[in-house]
């Protein structure tokens, strides 16, 4: 045999030994899809880097602060010098103080959020989000050290966020709501209607085996019904924002707008679970 | 080994720019500096280097961002494997290379990986939405190549004459 068909043969067979195992890897998680197990050398690589991205995390804000001043500095060069140099010492203390109640306020609305929850909660903040396309998790800066486990619920003072698929000494990763492999048991508030609401991939979620006959109108306030053991009763998981009645079909389908606002998440709270269901205050 | 090293390092800096900084300056698709690292060591070095690359780094792909595991590695082991194929066969110096390269090679990650992600069910998107992503990511990735390859391409250099024997 030449030494070049000899090469080809083992280059085939690593792409075919590699495309066998990458599609079992895959395929593995087909039977349970929010079991994403990476293993401890996952996890290791997760406990190394996230420090690294949290650092990036907090350096970007800075940098967006640096860039916005340096675009004030060109607008303001029309203006005389004193004006100038007033000007964007005003719109420097503006913005500071702009951006300080905004996080006050946010704060605010989480703690009040908090201090009326029955359960235990741990504050995060997100340090990064899965860049792709199709999928939505996001990273958290609070992890198994701060007593957050896996399938633990993660929410803002607007709303269902996701819940919690994977988690280190400092981090955890938050499946989204709006996830095509999330699914959340719940009930139209007005109705108390029970469906399941799925993520499509999308910005809007998918509520699936609302009976035919059910009365679901647009606007309707949608919360989890607390069946499927992860999220708590009452949660507010978003508004309906279209119905759909096939014809002959057995069940009504509905779209639905989540209340948090999952594209700008910052800070969120982690309901803690403990050994035998949500732990009390 | 030490170049094996670097390009974990490089990939683990890649991946953490994409979770942070990428993530938020990227509109409609991914800008992603790790398949543009992959697809310029298959182009260095043939396919089976691009493959073993190309799998590693797609497995540490999706473990940082979340998505099922063994998409992103089935993703890179083709690119890497495909730019590998035409290792022998192309001149490095030409100045298109690496802008061709990586709009071509991305866009066959984004078939096998949105084709994977549908075979297993979990993308159901329309084949506009699909090649709207792809021409996007593919725009994206072509427009960072050229530094990316010409800085990696030094720098391997610089450690295979340092730390290995010349390629016959």
């Amino acid at each position: 045999m030449s030494p070049s068909s000899t090469a080809r043969r083992r280059r085939f067979v690593l792409l075919v030994l590699l495309g066998v195992l990458a599609l079992g890897v895959l395929t593995g998680q087909v039977r349970t899809p929010d079991d994403r197990r990476i293993g401890w050398l996952g996890a290791a690589l997760e406990t190394v880097l996230t420090p690294g991205a949290a650092v990036l995390a907090r350096a970007s804000g800075a940098i967006e602060q640096s860039w916005a001043f340096l675009q004030e500095i060109g607008r303001l060069r029309t203006e005389n010098a004193r004006l100038r140099a007033e000007n964007a010492r005003l719109r420097e203390e503006n913005a500071r103080l702009g951006a300080a109640a905004q996080e006050s306020g946010r704060l605010r609305a989480l703690l009040g959020f908090k201090e009326q929850q029955p359960y235990r909660t741990v504050a995060a903040r997100v340090v990064g989000r899965d860049p792709s396309h199709w999928f939505s998790t996001i990273l958290v800066d609070r992890g198994s050290a701060d007593g957050i486990a896996r399938n633990d619920p993660v929410v803002t003072s607007d709303g269902l966020v996701g819940h919690v698929i994977e988690t280190g000494g400092a981090w955890s990763r938050v499946l989204l709501i709006l996830d095509p492999r999330s699914a959340v048991g719940v009930l139209v508030e007005r109705s108390r209607e029970a469906g399941v609401a799925g993520g499509q991939g999308g910005a809007a979620l998918r509520v699936t085996y609302l009976s035919r006959d059910a009365e679901v109108h647009p606007g309707d306030r949608v919360i989890t019904s607390g069946l499927g053991q992860i999220y708590p009763p009452g949660l507010v998981v978003g508004t309906i924002t279209g119905v759909t009645r096939a014809a002959g079909g057995l069940f009504q389908e509905a779209t639905l707008r989540p209340a948090a606002d999952l594209d700008h998440l910052e800070d969120v709270l982690v309901i803690i679970r403990g050994p035998r269901g949500l732990l009390p205050r | 080994m030490i170049r094996y090293a670097f390009y974990f390092l490089a990939a683990c800096v890649a991946v953490i720019l994409e979770v942070t900084w990428l993530e938020r300056l990227s509109v409609g698709a991914p800008v992603d500096p790790l398949l543009v690292l992959v697809i310029v060591v298959g182009l260095l070095h043939g396919a089976e280097e691009g493959a073993l690359v190309g799998a590693g780094c797609g497995l540490l792909q999706d473990v940082m961002t979340g998505v099922p595991l063994g998409l992103g590695m089935l993703g890179g082991l083709g690119v890497g494997f495909c730019a590998g194929l035409a290792e022998r066969s192309i001149y490095l110096e030409n100045v298109w290379l690496p802008p061709l390269a990586a709009v071509t090679l991305t866009l066959l990650w984004h078939a096998l990986w949105v084709g994977a992600a549908a075979l297993v069910g979990w993308v159901h998107a329309s084949v506009f939405e699909v090649a709207r992503t792809a021409a996007l990511g593919a725009c994206y990735n072509g427009s960072i190549a050229v530094p990316i390859f010409h800085g990696l391409r030094r720098l391997d250099g610089a450690l295979v004459r340092l730390y290995e024997r010349p390629r016959s």
